[in-house]
């Protein structure tokens, strides 16, 4: 339906369907072209394989059971015999007698029932299914006279057309074919050089050198993988609920490693099924198991388990099937599949071959548990670095552990000074109101002391509202940079200090996780301090450790590695500490000084909070700061409703006692109450608060930092490991809670055959070796024609995830089988191929002189074959969504050229990712060349995919799409208008166009139509962009300030010594160059 | 300005430059792309797929308030007083034995008797929680419907199924395939507009854009997310730096390139997309208008309790009268936050706060405008609450029964349709599904849902699923 789409104004002007004119050649009704698909849409509903939904007994798509009595007695069809037969009483029949009924809302035309009467009266000859009857290579036709064969697959469509009449076309020009095999191959347009090369070129296999050159390239194996993804719904984000991140990106490097190399389909198959089961599994295939891994998981609490692992294992049949059977098995999951011998205990038996995957029906999307079976990929410098990290710790480990050892054995006088100091309020933390608080970048701070100020919060799970005294709360608003700086007065009074407090302050107003100004979490990348008298000059505080309150008291103080306490004071502007997901109210920081500091009633500490992370606006929105005496008190309990309440040493109200919750507990009772817990934690404290042991514990938690940190950068990937299998069982109607149906073991659909696994369980390397063997006629089928769609715009069964009854009947079968034989073993020009070589078919098909045909319809052509369904011509059509954006970047200049890697982020609008939660937050664009990476890796969001994508038909990957619609819609036009990064590109492209271009209009716009349109422009064009040219020029001449508007946009650098408003007026002649229909159809 | 702008840059100055019968196709292609439309070109009259309609309509068009999250039934419109005189019992296992239940498994289950009160309201003398007087003063415009029910009970399916029929990614929604039978009234804002708020009072559980995505019917079918902040539609503005009157001339200097190619390749497509630069220019000309409330009297404001730019349910509900006005066709609203798995006495205090005023200010805002009778105006979630209580004093996600409101649109006025069992557990009397939802949704326009089909992998796709749907005839006047 999405391919007819385009040509429906073809349709419009004709309706003969290229089944029809098959019918119209052939002597006898044959039951796959004629009868078949009249019955399976009419018939076969309720006279089909389904039996639970079976009528009158009769089933007419098997012979046997067609031509014998019903239990009326009657005889559906009496071979030779029409007017015995029930079924053409029936559908000749009028009033409440007539078949198809009614209520079924299908009616039978005067020819459909004339060519059933015929079928019947030649014999009712019955054929099975082509898709799934075995391959066998049919003989290769002669070709037509006019035209050269440059290989078989011309033959085949040559001798067809010729059957009807027609003529195919000419070869196209250089320019056209070149542009479009680019396109094709690689997503991208051949750059001038590539052109002229190839023009100059007169060598008669000038077109295959091309070829090949595109096929060894990676934006070749780019282009593939795209594609790809597609089927395998490949995303970054789990697809329900809080929708998040999960480590998928190294099969996607995978499957473009795979492309590029050209491995065999057969392999390519087996690694990603089972590449867990295959004998000394290596990492790479391993990697490739991620398949199974990739449907999508929720981590919503309160789901059911058992309903989600009955969703996941669906899925997986699912995606199966219609990438490598081409078959809807998904239909059985509730009852037998109404058109082809799909049973529902096929489904469930193909879904058994997965049951031994790993994995639960909570997906965890957080934590120590998150996304389940994970495989880590260091590198081998990061192998080496962590091996030395890990003998460094166990030997920082063991000299704590001896030390604490040598702790005075009398921990009873321990706990009495230290209960003593807690209830003198000399643990405590002594909440400061700030004199000042100055935000560097254009953010507003405001100080909250006495002031009321409103807090929007959640309070066992209700929202509540509350308007009270700050208590020293600085808020930040107005503007909201990418990154910020916030410089903070304190004037402390008298006293001697050894720490200062950052207590993050959670609150509704604040979309990044509910701690920041964006993003989804805060990242505090700096601090510093400075303390200063009125007469001299200030002295910066130097700072020893940092210590965070979601944890027990220890060196280890982090739940998140890759966001440590230290990041916020090693110097580094990299690293940085911080929280993403909400639950950890007000997390609070402790920075220990490296030696204390006194303050007399004029000093002020001046703290400074850098916030330079790569993640923009991850700027905290609201917070507190403290200082405590002790260089021991611990930070207080995250959940700032708990905490403790008393005095500090100055006798003011604290809530921050500064000792661990559960030592306080410990303490309140006598040694012989507390439980295992409390006493840990008393020990614990014992140990990390004692200042003989404070250099062997900084140093413990320095080590462990700089582990977390590089465990934090090294890829992951969701992985498959194989466990016992779980029990699978026939589900009536899908549904999880009925277990009464027996347990089915793994098995391919009955039909296809049986696997020989020696009285051994199946497992899912016995179902790949099976979809990839001779056995087995759907998968090459099925990826033929998948890969024929993507070079002539439509399959030659147009419905490529159904091959079955319902499906349309290829326009070539002989060569559509041809293709699957040659893709499973060559013997056409066999000598550079291998089995199951993907480089091989393509090569074929782009090297036919059918590919290599004009585009130009001829008109007698149209009006014979309006779809083009037999190839007289090439077809033209709109590039993919991520080719649209590629193509843009491309000829602006702006295209990053690296090649794998994780998953980008361009710019999106703001707002978009508004409707998310756990975590709530904001979407934060990548920074440099990732702005520009090819659409393929951008990251992709299921529930919210870039609108860019979206816009052009990009599939959310929710869900196995191996067909991609083609629309045309306004949207589309707003974005290549207004979407920033295509104003960014115009941009540059004008400035490219000005530095090389020459120096008049003229040789610009020369230049310009070059790189984008492979081409010069004619007259009438070059008058329409020079007017365009001329007012715009005018108009920024007279408004400078809008010039540097428009050519603000973006942060590709921006030429400086050029005139302002000639570089905004020749963006604006690039800008319509990138909305040209040309520049993005592939022809 | 921009008045001035629209009346030069109008179709005729852009098809204008084709051949009449040329810029004509182009144009049907365009309002009818699937192979449905094009065997419908003869038919200049037909909007849409389903031509001639199936019924005669009463509705034209839909406003759908969707509380997301799902609101309790029990302190909106299901009276259970026998669940009060429960309270703190335990819930008899005749009513929850082998059902499903979502956070609650496997733990006592406990009766929560409704937190608020409730009282008659209208001369229907329907019993509404009394935390809903304003749509109690407007209950006689339209009918509840006691026994909902439906089979997801997590948010993301739910939100799926309810919006789509099905559970399974890629079927259309409802809003799609309401446009898809109906076409549009306007050619210069999107045919099918989603806007989303979110107040205060529960967890804030997330909507995928899949709940109104266009999944197997072509994306021009898919709904558009109206936003409250930065551009209302997605790169609606100009560049920064373009004036209006420079984004006019860039169009038409690229429409008239587009035509040169046109002319040498006859290539209809290229046509289209000529169409649609005409048309992006026009949606780019429309939405400030449709945003602009100012010329809102000022009582009109007062009455939805609506402030400018907000981003408020009260906000989107006056933006949905003006999208109505303006020829869309199906207009959602999502409010979030009715996941009240804590202090659901609380929370509903706030979500009446912010929907009461809106929600009845809309009906009687409709009415006021001779709309209503023609807009079908529906107020519901994706699944009710437990009679059981959570933790106490919340309420766990529950499918078994739930509540809808209907008004305008051909809907009966004052009547209440099914009822839940005495604890409000399960729809005990008149049960009515999704499917059965939808059909009677359907029909109101003058569509049967079992024949809007569309063949995708070998079925006939529809929105009530392979079971089909049965459509209420007791609840249409």
């Amino acid at each position: 339906m999405m391919r007819a789409m385009r040509n429906s104004w073809r349709l419009a002007a004709a309706c003969l369907s290229a089944v029809g004119l098959v019918a119209a050649q052939t002597n006898r009704i044959s039951f796959n072209h004629d009868i078949r698909p009249i019955m399976s849409d009419t018939c076969f509903r309720c006279h089909g394989p389904d039996k639970n939904s079976r009528m009158a007994g009769m089933r007419l798509d098997i012979r046997e059971e067609a031509i014998n009595p019903i239990r009326s007695g009657r005889i559906p069809i009496v071979p030779g015999d029409p007017e015995k037969s029930e079924i053409i009483e029936r559908i000749f029949a009028d009033g409440a007698k007539i078949m198809p009924p009614a209520y079924a809302h299908k009616t039978l035309t005067q020819k459909q029932k004339d060519t059933i009467r015929r079928w019947v009266s030649e014999g009712a000859v019955y054929e099975g299914h082509w898709a799934y009857q075995p391959l066998q290579r049919p003989a290769v036709p002669e070709a037509g006279e006019a035209l050269p064969a440059k290989n078989p697959i011309d033959n085949f469509i040559q001798s067809r057309l010729k059957q009807d009449g027609i003529a195919a076309s000419k070869e196209s020009d250089k320019r056209t074919l070149l542009r479009r095999v680019t396109i094709d191959l690689t997503g991208l347009i051949p750059t001038p050089v590539e052109l002229t090369a190839f023009l100059s070129d007169s060598s008669p296999d000038a077109y295959e050198k091309a070829v090949d050159r595109l096929l060894a390239s990676p934006r070749y194996a780019e282009q593939r993988t795209m594609h790809w993804l597609d089927a395998v719904r490949y995303a970054d984000t789990c697809g329900f609920h809080g929708d998040n991140i999960l480590p998928a990106w190294p099969y996607r490097d995978y499957v473009l490693r795979s492309f590029l190399t050209n491995k065999p389909f057969d392999e390519f198959t087996r690694e990603q099924i089972a590449g867990d089961l295959l004998p000394n599994a290596t990492v790479e295939q391993r990697v490739a198991s991620a398949y199974n891994r990739l449907n999508r998981t929720s981590a919503e609490g309160g789901l059911q388990p058992k309903e989600y692992l009955a969703k996941y294992g669906a899925d997986r049949v699912r995606t199966l099937s219609a990438v490598w059977l081409g078959s809807t098995l998904g239909c059985a999951e509730c009852h037998d599949h109404k058109f082809d011998p799909l049973l529902t205990k096929d489904f469930y038996a193909m879904k058994a071959f997965f049951a031994d995957v790993q994995e639960t029906g909570l997906v965890p999307d957080r934590g120590s548990k998150a996304w389940g079976a994970q495989l880590a990929l260091p590198n081998e410098e990061q192998k080496r670095t962590l091996t030395t990290l890990d003998d460094k710790l166990a030997v920082a480990k063991a000299r704590l552990n001896e030390g604490a050892a040598k702790l005075p054995a009398s921990e009873q006088q321990w706990e009495e000074d230290v209960k003593r100091r807690w209830q003198a309020g000399e643990l405590a933390w002594t909440w400061q109101q700030p004199m000042a608080a100055e935000a560097l970048h254009g953010a507003r701070l405001t100080i909250y002391n006495r002031e009321p100020v409103e807090s929007n919060y959640y309070l066992s799970g209700s929202l509540k509202t509350d308007k009270k005294p700050g208590e020293g709360l600085v808020v930040a608003s107005g503007p909201n940079p990418d990154n910020e700086t916030y410089v903070i007065t304190l004037k402390p009074g008298a006293g001697t200090w050894n720490q200062l407090g950052i207590d993050v302050v959670q609150d509704e107003s604040l979309p990044g996780a509910r701690y920041a100004r964006g993003a989804d979490r805060f990242l505090l990348s700096e601090v510093e301090a400075e303390v200063s008298e009125p007469s001299a000059a200030s002295r910066k505080i130097k700072f020893s450790l940092a210590t965070v309150n979601d944890s027990p008291p220890g060196p280890s103080s982090t739940t998140d590695p890759s966001m440590p306490p230290l990041g916020a004071i090693d110097g580094d502007p990299k690293t940085a500490w911080g929280v993403q997901f909400g639950e950890a109210r007000d997390p609070f920081l402790a920075i220990r000084f490296t030696e204390a500091v006194t303050t007399t009633p004029r000093s002020t500490v001046i703290v400074t909070l850098r916030h330079e992370s790569e993640l923009r606006k991850a700027v905290i929105g609201r917070l507190r700061l403290a200082l405590a005496a002790d260089p021991f008190a611990w930070p207080p309990i995250a959940d700032a409703s708990k905490r403790a309440r008393g005095n500090d040493a100055t006798g003011a109200k604290t809530w921050a006692s500064g000792l661990p919750e559960d030592v306080m507990k410990a303490l309140r009772r006598p040694a012989d109450d507390r439980d295992d817990r409390e006493q840990t934690a008393v020990r614990d404290y014992m140990t990390w608060s004692s200042p003989a042991l404070a250099a062997d514990n900084i140093e413990l938690q320095r080590l462990e930092t700089e582990r977390g940190l590089l465990e934090a950068a090294i890829p992951h990937v969701v992985t498959t490991v194989s466990v016992d299998p779980g029990v699978t069982r026939i589900l009536p109607r899908a549904n999880w809670m009925d277990a009464s149906q027996p347990i089915v073991e793994p098995a391919i659909p009955r039909f296809l055959g049986v696997l020989d696994t020696k009285g051994e369980r199946a497992t899912r390397l016995d179902l790949a070796n099976w979809l990839v063997s001779h056995n087995n006629p759907l998968t090459a089928r099925a990826f033929v024609n998948r890969t024929w769609r993507e070079f002539f715009g439509t399959g030659l069964s147009k419905t490529l995830d159904d091959l079955g009854s319902q499906g349309e009947w290829p326009t070539h079968p002989e060569l559509l089988d041809w293709l699957a034989s040659e893709f499973m073993h060559p013997e056409f020009q066999a000598a550079s191929a291998r089995d199951w070589d993907v480089k091989h078919i393509i090569r074929l098909i782009v090297t036919s002189h059918t590919y290599r045909q004009s585009s130009i319809p001829d008109p007698a052509s149209s009006e014979k074959d309006p779809e083009n369904r037999l190839l007289a011509h090439q077809n033209r059509f709109r590039v993919d969504a991520e080719n649209v954006r590629d193509i843009a970047l491309e000829v602006s200049g702006l295209l990053a050229q690296e090649f794998g890697g994780p998953s980008v982020n361009p710019v999106e609008p703001p707002g978009y990712l508004a409707a998310l939660n756990f975590p709530k937050r904001e979407y934060s664009a990548s920074h440099g060349p990732d702005l520009y990476r090819r659409g393929l890796y951008t990251t992709w969001q299921r529930t919210y995919l870039h609108p860019s994508l979206l816009n052009f038909d990009a599939p959310t990957r929710e869900e196995c799409a191996v067909n991609r619609s083609v629309s045309n819609t306004p949207l589309q036009a707003l974005d290549l208008l207004n979407d920033p990064i295509y104003v960014e590109a115009a941009r540059v492209f004008a400035q490219e166009a000005i530095k090389d271009g020459g120096k008049t209009f003229d040789a610009r716009l020369d230049w310009v139509f070059d790189r984008a349109l492979s081409r010069r422009a004619i007259p009438e064009e070059r008058s329409i962009l020079r007017g365009l040219f001329e007012r715009d020029l005018k108009s920024f001449t007279a408004d400078p300030a809008a010039a540097h508007d428009l050519l603000s946009e973006g942060e590709a650098t921006l030429s400086n010594d050029r005139d302002p408003s000639l570089l905004a007026a020749m963006t604006t002649v690039t800008r319509a160059v990138l909305n040209l229909h040309e520049l993005d159809t592939r022809n | 300005m921009m008045d001035n702008l629209v009346r030069t840059a109008t179709r005729r100055a852009f098809l204008g430059r084709a051949s009449a019968g040329v810029g004509l196709a182009a144009l049907n292609s365009l309002l009818n792309p699937s192979p449905l439309g094009a065997a419908q070109v003869a038919n200049q009259g037909s909007k849409g797929a389903v031509n001639p309609l199936d019924f005669a309509p009463k509705a034209k068009r839909v406003i759908y308030l969707y509380q997301a999250g799902g609101p309790s039934h029990l302190e909106t419109f299901d009276y259970k007083p026998k669940l009060a005189e429960m309270t703190g019992k335990p819930m008899p296992e005749s009513f929850t034995q082998g059902q499903q239940i979502a956070q609650l498994q496997g733990q006592k289950l406990i009766c929560l008797g409704p937190t608020h009160g409730f009282r008659r309201f209208g001369q229907s003398g329907q019993m509404i929680c009394e935390l809903f007087p304003q749509v109690g003063g407007i209950v006689d415009e339209c009918s509840i419907v006691r026994s909902m029910w439906t089979e997801q009970i997590n948010h993301d399916p739910a939100h799926t199924f309810m919006n789509s029929g099905s559970i399974i990614t890629g079927r259309p929604s409802m809003g799609s395939w309401v446009l898809y039978g109906l076409g549009a009234e306007t050619d210069n804002l999107p045919g099918f507009v989603v806007l989303v708020s979110a107040g205060k009072g529960g967890q804030m559980q997330p909507i995928a854009a899949r709940q109104w995505s266009a999944g197997i019917l072509p994306s021009k079918f898919q709904g558009v997310r109206f936003n409250s902040v930065g551009d209302a539609v997605l790169y609606i503005k100009n560049p920064r730096g373009v004036t209006n009157d420079m984004q006019r001339d860039s169009i038409q200097a690229i429409n008239a390139l587009n035509e040169l190619e046109y002319k040498s390749l006859r290539d209809p497509e290229i046509q289209t997309r000529i169409a649609q630069y005409e048309m992006a220019f026009q949606m780019q000309a429309s939405v400030p208008g449709l945003l602009d409330v100012s010329k809102e009297p000022s009582h009109v404001m007062e009455m939805y309790g609506a402030k400018p730019g907000d981003g408020s349910f009260a906000s989107n509900c006056l933006l949905a009268r003006r999208l109505a006005e303006r020829g869309v066709r199906f207009i959602q609203l999502y409010h979030r936050d009715w996941d009240h798995h804590n202090d659901v006495k609380n929370n509903m205090v706030f979500k009446a706060e912010e929907v009461d005023k809106p929600t009845a200010a809309l009906i009687a805002d409709l009415k006021q405008h001779g709309m209503l009778d023609d807009t079908l105006v529906i107020w519901g979630g994706e699944f009710g609450r437990t009679p059981m209580s959570q933790g106490g004093s919340g309420r766990d996600h529950h499918i078994r029964g739930f509540s809808f409101l209907l008004a305008g649109g051909g809907i009966k006025k004052g009547l209440a349709y099914g009822a839940t069992d005495d604890l409000g557990y399960a729809a005990v009397e008149k049960p009515v599904s999704v499917h059965d939802f939808h059909a009677t949704m359907m029909a109101l326009l003058g569509v049967d849902v079992a024949k809007l089909a569309v063949k995708y992998q070998g079925l006939d796709v529809r929105l009530t699923g392979p079971e089909g749907g049965r459509i209420v005839h007791d609840l249409i006047a």
